[in-house]
């Protein structure tokens, strides 16, 4: 049974459709010049299609010239470290809080909530001569500590998870002689996986797409992909059917992601709004 | 014996969260305060000159520009939210194609500033996609030099952020949206409530505290804008704005006046950010 009269079903469609096209409409030309030879591109208006689809000449260059492939493994790698220190603290952080009672609870709620005030580029003076002075700059390791810290969000995303999660479990296993560590390692942990998947989910999108933070601290040997396409961008010499396709290529892990794990980003997403 | 363990794990796991979190994040607040009243150049002796930097600051008419080219960025997000919401009220609810459309609009949510940066110059280019289409429209008169001409690049970057933000509203919107009880909507058509008052009476209140939430992470993202201005223009035309200029003052050494403009930063954030939580909690 539906309300739905035939007049808003096919305002609906009229409308979403509009909405894809605006989607598609400044991604199309991109996707053309990246199969573009040069002199195409010059010669050809941007909302003309390629001559040849099988072009890959453009991928394979900036594959080649923008040392894309080893961009990709430090974005990897930075990735892959960070959110397992990031969402292991989360989850440790949000276990104590959400199931002991101690002196200074509140203190320590009310640090981390404060975060939400601090724009991490308003603090990035003082930490850049703090990262100078110890010399991390231009290595990975800025970042990846700059990216391992416990945000308001993820503690959110975890306690609701823990609420779902029965206190006599906890009890059971102490009972049977666990300890703390222990059970929060091999029991408790574990069955919070679906919020650690909701967290690796849309903080990973967040970290590969970052720009300002490994911006600032990686410049020559070591760089994220985001900055390996700016800098790639930025020298003029490049032409611009190559950058295209450096960004096609960008595009593709972020995509993947996008396919299989679709649902996830939206329930994860609309779950930080419960907070 | 126990309640000794028991502290012992409690500190356990929170003294490197609490660690990061201070060196991260309170320290270099407080440390901006110190520095903003200096001339400090990142080495060497830190003299203090009071509040020169900020007088700088607020008497230079080119950092009043930056301030005031956040503007542009908020105004925008007005249609952005609209657009925003009227996709997830018609997105709610089962229809063939549901799915795909859900993939398609998430697009531009998932791009990073460079990509994003690059497919719009395309589009703005003088021989771009938005002069192009505007030709094959016949409305050659309409067409503009839109990076280079002083008076339109500000809008027409920021508007940019509708393509690139308003995927972020609608999902937050879509998920307020199914939090509300499907019996509601049954009732309401058995009620025989039209789509239109079901909208007006059912979803809409429903997502209040969800809009006023993103009306308030525009102001402070417009505030921080940072990332297109600098890809796509390097801050050049008059398209600065307070964090590139934070940006730029630190590659000169000059951290006494970026640290003043942080604090800026920082104050406007903390007053819009405060202002949500409470009038949230008086909700």
């Amino acid at each position: 049974m539906s309300n739905e009269t035939k007049l808003y079903k096919t305002v609906r469609y009229i409308f979403l459709i509009c909405a894809s096209i605006f989607v598609f409409v400044p991604l199309v030309p991109l996707i053309f010049m990246a199969f573009k030879t040069g002199a195409e591109y010059s010669a050809t208006s941007v909302l003309e299609p390629p001559k040849n689809w099988l072009n890959m000449y453009n991928f394979s260059y900036a594959m080649r010239v923008g040392h894309l492939g080893k961009a990709f493994l430090y974005t990897a790698v930075i990735l892959t470290i960070s959110l397992a220190i990031q969402v292991t603290f989360t989850a440790m952080v949000a276990y104590i809080l959400h199931r002991f009672d101690f002196m200074g609870k509140t203190v320590v709620k009310v640090m981390f909530t404060l975060t939400m005030f601090i724009p991490v580029v308003a603090t990035q003076t003082l930490i850049f001569r703090m990262m100078y002075a110890v010399g991390l700059i231009n290595t990975m390791w800025s970042v990846i500590i700059l990216y391992s810290g416990v945000g308001i969000v993820g503690i959110y995303v975890m306690l609701n998870q823990l609420d779902s999660i029965s206190r006599e479990i906890d009890e059971a296993a102490m009972i049977d002689g666990a300890g703390y560590f222990y059970t929060f390692a091999k029991i408790i942990f574990p069955l919070m996986k679906p919020a650690c998947t909701t967290m690796i989910i849309i903080n990973g999108i967040g970290l590969y797409n970052d720009f300002y933070i490994p911006n600032l601290y990686l410049n020559r040997d070591v760089q994220t992909f985001t900055v390996a396409l700016y800098k790639f961008y930025g020298s003029m010499s490049t032409p611009f059917e190559i950058v295209a396709a450096a960004i096609i290529i960008g595009m593709i892990p972020i995509m993947i992601v996008f396919i299989f794990l679709q649902k996830y980003i939206y329930n994860g997403l609309a779950g930080s709004v419960k907070m | 014996m126990k309640s000794k363990r028991r502290s012992l794990f409690i500190v356990l796991f929170l003294v490197f969260p609490m660690i990061h979190l201070i060196i991260f994040s309170y320290v270099p607040i407080i440390g901006n305060f110190v520095l903003s009243l200096t001339n400090w150049r990142g080495f060497g002796d830190i003299n203090f000159i009071g509040l020169r930097n900020y007088e700088k600051m607020f008497t230079n008419t080119e950092y009043i520009k930056m301030f005031k080219n956040c503007g542009w960025y908020f105004l925008v997000s007005i249609p952005q939210l609209i657009f925003a919401l009227l996709l997830a009220v018609v997105i709610n609810g089962k229809f063939r194609g549901l799915n795909v459309f859900k993939g398609i609009l998430i697009i531009p949510y998932l791009l990073n500033g460079v990509i994003i940066s690059t497919i719009f110059i395309i589009f703005f280019n003088n021989t771009g996609s938005l002069n192009t289409i505007l030709g094959w429209l016949g409305l050659d008169s309409l067409q503009h030099q839109w990076l280079q001409d002083l008076n339109l690049v500000n809008p027409s970057i920021a508007s940019i952020s509708i393509w690139r933000y308003y995927g972020m509203n609608f999902i937050m919107f879509f998920g307020a949206l199914q939090t509300i009880p499907t019996e509601l909507y049954e009732a309401a058509t058995l009620d025989g409530c039209s789509k239109w008052q079901e909208i007006r009476y059912i979803s809409l209140p429903f997502i209040k505290k969800v809009l006023f939430i993103n009306i308030l992470l525009s102001v402070s993202g417009s505030i921080q804008v940072f990332e297109i201005p600098y890809i796509m223009m390097n801050g050049s035309n008059g398209t600065g704005t307070p964090v590139i200029m934070i940006q730029q003052s630190m590659s000169t050494n000059k951290v006494g006046f970026a640290a003043a403009l942080s604090v800026m930063v920082f104050v406007i954030v903390l007053i819009v950010v405060g202002l949500q939580r409470l009038l949230v909690k008086e909700d």
